[in-house]
């Protein structure tokens, strides 16, 4: 075989000079000249009311706006996985902050001055803001017409109740399972909501122009996805996919946020109303905070099972989650959990409870993980834990139960191949797992923290990728796709791996920003499945071209094609070694036979990759029989921590994450995804920390009280390791890493706390002030007179876990 | 009212009408078609608006255009016009950046500080990009970029 | 974010002009140094001027002196102008460290440490510093110029004592006549900028005598009197220590927001108190940690 060129290499970054010179164009930079419109949204000051009445008079009148628009003009339901959501509400507000209204001005200042003007009669309902409270018989329903909603066939949404979907998993018989255990330990863990916080703020520009064609410049991470929630919701108007066009220039930042539609209908909406002219919907970091997807709050019950030797033989794990006022997008987070919330272990017994719940909190969406970095909290503090009682490493704990390729899944599907055990291995003598260490200064204490964990990206059983290719005359080669790069690498990854099949060099190969037109589909840029899904695409597009190439030389001057090879972007022959034809000689312009006549022409190549394996359709009451995961990407991950024990300040000394790749086919691009990732993930078990006031308005919004990581607060060091176990069926044996890399982190932070002072925090996030006040021992209310980002308002430990609603509704 | 504000943009003198209400960063990137500086937060918190007002690196969504009457801005644009520097140089061989929304924001920081103090300890470098957020690197590769660019000139010199 | 609201601008070139003009408009001017405060007060609708009076063409406010024993800092000096100033680093330490868990680069090139101490947030970093010192805010007025020690100068959160047409010229700091070091410790949420959960000033003199200042604890900044008694000429041991701790439910009154709970709050200005008191002993014995040196 031989060696790669390209591919296991780190080459300059494709869209390295255009970031480094100012010259990377995003939405907001675009110009669309004198006639762009802005527009200003009137919100929602109640976290749940009924609309009676909206007068906008008062603003039409102001000189320079345009149009102000309600629900009245678009009283259309949308939605990724539910239609449960409106482009502005007619019916009832569900969270502080949800647009009621639009202004559309000549300039921003007078849509602002407008909108103050534009008056909203609510009648105030009682807000569900605790989850004991939205699960009661009889509460108060945040959807009251959930029954009605069109959805996916594999989300299960409970009429009559705030249960918006539910996903049961039940394998084998865990009661029998507990009993053959000789331990069992059975907590519960707090997760609250976090905000993604990617500093370029959601933006989209629409134009609906005069011959009807809807055009949107969008901040997404999913220009396909959004053409198709944008042409369901219009079609009432008459609009189908063929009138609408989404382009995506860069994206600073998505981490989920950017997935699916949130603002985004709301561009195209307005532009529907303005028509002929393009207008602008630009979100400020309050909204930002308040007004897209944020990571949802989920509170955890674990029961683990387990023989002396340390043999898992059960788990039963029930998740309650504050999914926010709109679960169109996530419950699927909900859904994903419930399929996999054993973590990468092999345990006979599962039972696994996900419930979606309602609240009038903003929607919860996709966030790095998916769902996963919310689980893995409880679960991975869990297993160390249990294997303290047991008497047992909790790194050897882990090895004895890490699943193994073969093994059976939660839904019965079969685990893919995986290097845990190394992952666990490696990361364990990075970080001197077994070695104490003390600190020098006796009012530190050095505490190690381990975790495991796995993912698969949570997708629908047919997301798609597909990519054209053409040459240009001087041999080099554009690839048109639709993934997008939000920073994670990927047109460099797609331009490494065709360049390894074509051996045209990567500094040739451009890979073409998103363009419904004109780029070929991609389903989304999430889940950490583009480098599989569209590398495969890219890669059967690229070996469509060769083939295509091949056949052509065959034609023109009679060599067989199975003698021929590229190499150094040159066509060679193995039976003539002196034959090499330039690649720049060709693709266009046709090869010239002996005659003086052309064969060939522009050489033009394509490929698609859908997973044909993957299935949703399952046993509702066991999720048995199912294939929905295509596959699992597994890692480990440790982090030694210093407290000091008078003021709980907690310092990373060393994080290190081992993450199975198959194959990286960038590694500085891997070890960047395991640097930012674990930075990121950092902070959600350190210190950022929504808050809400007890009627559910979002009181931190913005930078100065909700704390994302600067350069002064980074690990010491933090140490990258790539595993490679191929996965059969990616490209060269890759699959996707970049969620997995913030999975693990509130996990090891927990468990070193806990080595360290001997406090075991389940509730996140674990800030200097909770262990600080902890080890002096202080009472206090840690709710700081207003909520948590966690919609329940009592201690942990007492939340029921009773779902008695869903009775009801049976 | 409206009011002309002269401004040495890049090295270009630049005039432009406002009222005292436009903000710096509204003006330099609607009105003087320099967008490389970005709307994060609007509050000074992001540093993404970050330019250089007569050399010293200040956020530009805290700025009233008016105010900026006489004085010198420049942005990533300026800098970039005779090919790279050595720092924008080294940013791109230690592929730096990921989404590339910060990046503007902190080359200008780099820039300023290299300009004072040419060869940066890791902590100073640090310090110096502290109000530039990046939600993407962890900033490892930013950081090395900016020593190794006062490595090699020190080499250099 | 667009600015909705309309104001005017003005900008003054002299001290009287600026006077004249704040006493025309009353509460409907104010007065833009740095900005990165006001900015965002009108960016975000707290406040509503009808004016704004920007001090920046005023000559001889960026001035950074130091004669006969007192530095004057003008009301034009940024506190990157402090970080960098020779004589702020030689004879007043504590102020440049001050600076360095002050906001960020960006921030500091622009901010003026007067401006600091007109903004009148409870969680003001250079209130409690200058308390220490004795320092006092140096005034201009419709009735002439005036001084007003900075213990007087805080009315409330926000408030000053200054009146219409007032206008804050500088700060003066008496350089203390004994041997002195002192240490300045910022309690934050990380490393990266923040406001200060709490602050804990303090000035260690020759012969055992302390000053002592909060801030971020009370409405304004307070210096611990009760604690300094307490103090005064003893040299410092555990038992000490511990007494003066425990007077500080008598000196502040923390609450709870949503920075931090009065309970951390309490707890922890026990320990920069007794972290900072040993700290600057040591650095005036001349072993203490380096000026900057983070206690917590």
């Amino acid at each position: 075989m031989t060696p790669l060129k390209f591919v296991g290499t780190s080459p300059r970054r494709i869209d390295g000079l255009e970031k480094v010179t100012g010259a990377a164009t995003y939405v907001d930079d675009i110009p669309f000249g004198p006639n762009l419109l802005h527009a200003e949204i009137v919100e929602s000051p109640f976290a749940h009311a009924l609309i009676e009445r909206i007068d906008t008079s008062a603003a039409k009148k102001i000189p320079g706006v345009v149009c102000v628009v309600t629900g009245k003009e678009f009283p259309y339901r949308f939605g990724l996985y539910m239609q449960d959501r409106f482009i502005f509400p007619t019916d009832r507000v569900r969270f502080v902050g949800e647009q009621v209204a639009a202004v559309i001005a000549r300039d921003p200042q007078t849509a602002k001055r407008a909108a103050k003007l534009v008056k909203v009669v609510y009648r105030e309902l009682e807000p569900v803001l605790d989850l004991e409270q939205a699960l009661r018989v009889n509460a108060v329903l945040v959807h009251p017409d959930l029954g009605n909603y069109t959805r996916c066939p594999w989300f299960f949404p409970q009429a009559g109740t705030n249960i918006a979907h539910r996903r049961k998993t039940r394998k084998g018989d865990v009661e029998k399972g507990f009993r053959e255990a000789d331990a069992i330990f059975e907590d519960t863990y707090t997760v609250p909501r976090y905000a993604h916080c990617a500093i370029e703020p959601h933006v989209i520009v629409g134009l609906y122009d005069l011959s009807g064609r809807l055009t949107l410049w969008s901040a997404s991470q999913s220009p396909y996805t959004q053409r198709n929630v944008f042409a369901q919701t219009l079609a009432p108007l008459g609009l189908t996919h063929k009138d609408i066009r989404v382009v995506t220039p860069y994206v600073g930042g998505g981490f989920g946020g950017k997935a699916g539609v949130s603002m985004e209908i709301i561009g195209a909406a307005l532009a529907i109303m303005v028509k002929g002219q393009p207008v602008k919907v630009r979100w400020s970091r309050a909204q930002e905070f308040y007004n897209t997807y944020q990571r949802q709050g989920v509170i955890a019950r674990i029961k683990l099972g387990a023989k002396k030797d340390g043999t898992i033989t059960a788990i039963e794990h029930t998740l309650h989650w504050d999914a926010g006022g709109y679960v169109e997008y996530g419950a699927n987070v909900v859904n994903a959990v419930g399929l996999s919330a054993t973590g990468p272990y092999r345990i006979p017994n599962v039972k696994i409870d996900s419930v979606c719940v309602y609240t009038n909190l903003p929607p919860g969406g996709p966030y790095r993980g998916f769902g996963y970095s919310e689980f893995h909290f409880g679960l991975e503090s869990h297993m160390t834990g249990f294997a303290q009682k047991l008497g047992i490493d909790p790194v050897e704990f882990r090895r004895r139960n890490a699943i193994r390729e073969g093994d059976t899944l939660a839904y019965g599907a079969e685990m893919n191949p995986n290097g845990l055990r190394e992952a666990i291995d490696r990361v364990a003598a990075e970080i001197g797992w077994g070695k104490k260490e003390v600190s020098p200064d006796p009012r530190k204490a050095i505490g190690k923290g381990f975790a495991c964990f796995w993912k698969a990206p949570a997708m629908p059983p047919n997301a798609a990728s597909a990519a054209f290719m053409k040459f240009n005359e001087d041999g080099s080669l554009n690839v048109s796709v639709s993934g997008m790069e939000i920073g994670q690498g990927y047109l460099t990854v797609m331009a490494q791996i065709a360049a390894e099949i074509l051996t045209v060099p990567v500094e040739k190969i451009r890979i073409e920003s998103p363009d419904t037109d004109r780029n070929a589909y991609e389903w989304q840029t999430v889940g950490s499945h583009v480098t599989w899904g569209c590398g495969n695409a890219v890669q059967a597009a690229a070996l469509d071209v060769r083939g295509k190439m091949f056949a052509v030389v065959e034609r023109a001057l009679g060599f067989a094609r199975d003698t021929l090879y590229l190499e150094d972007e040159k066509v060679k022959c193995r039976a003539r070694p002196d034959f090499a034809l330039p690649l720049r000689d060709f693709v266009i312009s046709g090869i010239q036979t002996p005659h003086g006549n052309f064969i060939g022409g522009p050489i033009l190549g394509s490929g698609v990759f859908m997973p044909e394996f993957t299935s949703a359709l399952s046993d509702p009451e066991t999720s048995q029989g199912g294939h929905p995961n295509v596959h699992y990407t597994v890692g480990a991950a440790a982090v030694k921590l210093e407290i000091d024990k008078q003021t709980g300040k907690m310092r990373v000394l060393k994080a290190t994450l081992a993450v199975d790749a198959g194959k990286a086919i960038h590694p500085e691009l891997v070890r960047g995804q395991i640097v930012g990732g674990m930075v990121q993930g950092l902070a959600t078990a350190l210190y950022e920390d929504i808050r809400y006031d007890l009627k559910g308005k979002l009181l931190n919004a913005n930078f100065t009280d909700y704390k994302i990581p600067t350069a002064m607060d980074t690990p010491l060091e933090i140490v990258p390791i790539i595993v490679e176990v191929a996965q059969p069926d990616g490209p060269f044996g890759a699959r996707g890493i970049a969620e997995h890399t913030m999975i693990p982190a509130a996990a090891i932070v927990a468990n070193a706390v806990e080595d360290a002072v001997g406090l075991r925090l389940k509730t996140l996030p674990i800030t200097a002030e909770k262990v600080a006040l902890a080890l002096a021992g202080i009472a206090y209310d840690d709710v700081k007179g207003a909520y948590m980002g966690l919609c329940f308002a009592g201690k942990p430990e007492t939340y029921a876990f009773c779902t008695n609603a869903a009775r009801r509704s049976r | 009212m409206k009011t002309t504000v002269t401004v040495a943009l890049n090295g270009e003198t630049r005039r432009v009408d406002v009222a005292p209400n436009e903000i710096l960063l509204d003006v330099l990137r609607e009105k003087l078609g320099v967008t490389s500086p970005k709307i994060g937060c609007e509050r000074g918190d992001c540093g993404a608006c970050t330019v250089l007002l007569d050399g010293k690196t200040v956020r530009s969504c805290l700025i009233l255009a008016i105010e900026a009457d006489g004085h010198e801005i420049t942005t990533v644009e300026g800098l970039s016009r005779d090919g790279l520097t050595p720092l924008q140089q080294s940013l791109l061989e230690h592929n730096s950046f990921q989404c590339g929304f910060c990046a503007p924001g902190m080359v200008l920081s780099a820039t300023a500080l290299l300009a004072r103090q040419p060869s940066p300890s890791e902590e100073e470098a640090k310090e110096a990009i502290a109000g530039n957020l990046c939600r993407c690197t962890g900033y490892q590769p930013i950081v090395a970029a900016i020593v190794a660019a006062g490595q090699k000139a020190r080499q250099r010199a | 974010m667009a600015i909705a609201h309309q104001f005017g601008y003005l900008k003054p070139s002299t001290l009287r002009e600026t006077v004249k003009t704040l006493a025309r408009y009353g509460t409907r001017a104010r007065v833009l140094a740095g900005g990165t405060d006001l900015i965002s007060l009108i960016a975000e609708n707290v406040i509503a001027p009808d004016v704004v009076v920007d001090i920046k063409g005023m000559p001889g406010l960026d001035r950074i002196e130091f004669k006969n024993g007192v530095l004057t800092i003008g009301a034009l000096v940024t506190f990157s102008d402090l970080r960098d100033s020779p004589v702020i680093a030689k004879k007043f330490p504590v102020i440049r460290e001050m600076t360095g868990w002050l906001a960020s680069v960006g921030i500091r090139n622009r901010a003026t440490m007067v401006g600091n101490l007109c903004s009148a947030v409870p969680c003001c970093d250079s209130g409690p510093v200058l308390q220490v010192y004795d320092a006092a805010v140096l005034v201009a007025g419709p009735a002439g110029r005036h001084r007003v020690p900075l213990g007087d100068w805080f009315v409330g959160p926000r408030q000053t004592v200054l009146k219409r047409g007032e206008i804050a010229t500088g700060v003066a700091v008496p350089l203390p006549r004994r041997k002195h070091a002192a240490c300045f410790v910022k309690l934050r949420r990380y490393e990266g900028e923040d406001l200060a959960q709490a602050s804990v000033t303090v000035l260690a003199l020759a012969g055992s005598r302390y000053r002592v200042s909060f801030g971020a604890v009370a409405p304004r900044p307070v210096r611990g009197t009760k604690i300094e008694a307490l103090l005064d000429g003893r040299p410092l041991s555990e038992t000490l220590l511990r007494q003066a701790v425990a007077l500080l439910p008598e000196e502040i009154a923390p609450i709870t927001d949503i920075r931090a709970t009065k309970e951390y709050r309490m707890q922890m200005v026990g320990v920069m108190l007794e972290r900072g008191l040993r700290a600057a002993a040591a650095r005036l014995a001349g072993n203490g940690p380096a000026y900057g040196t983070s206690l917590i």
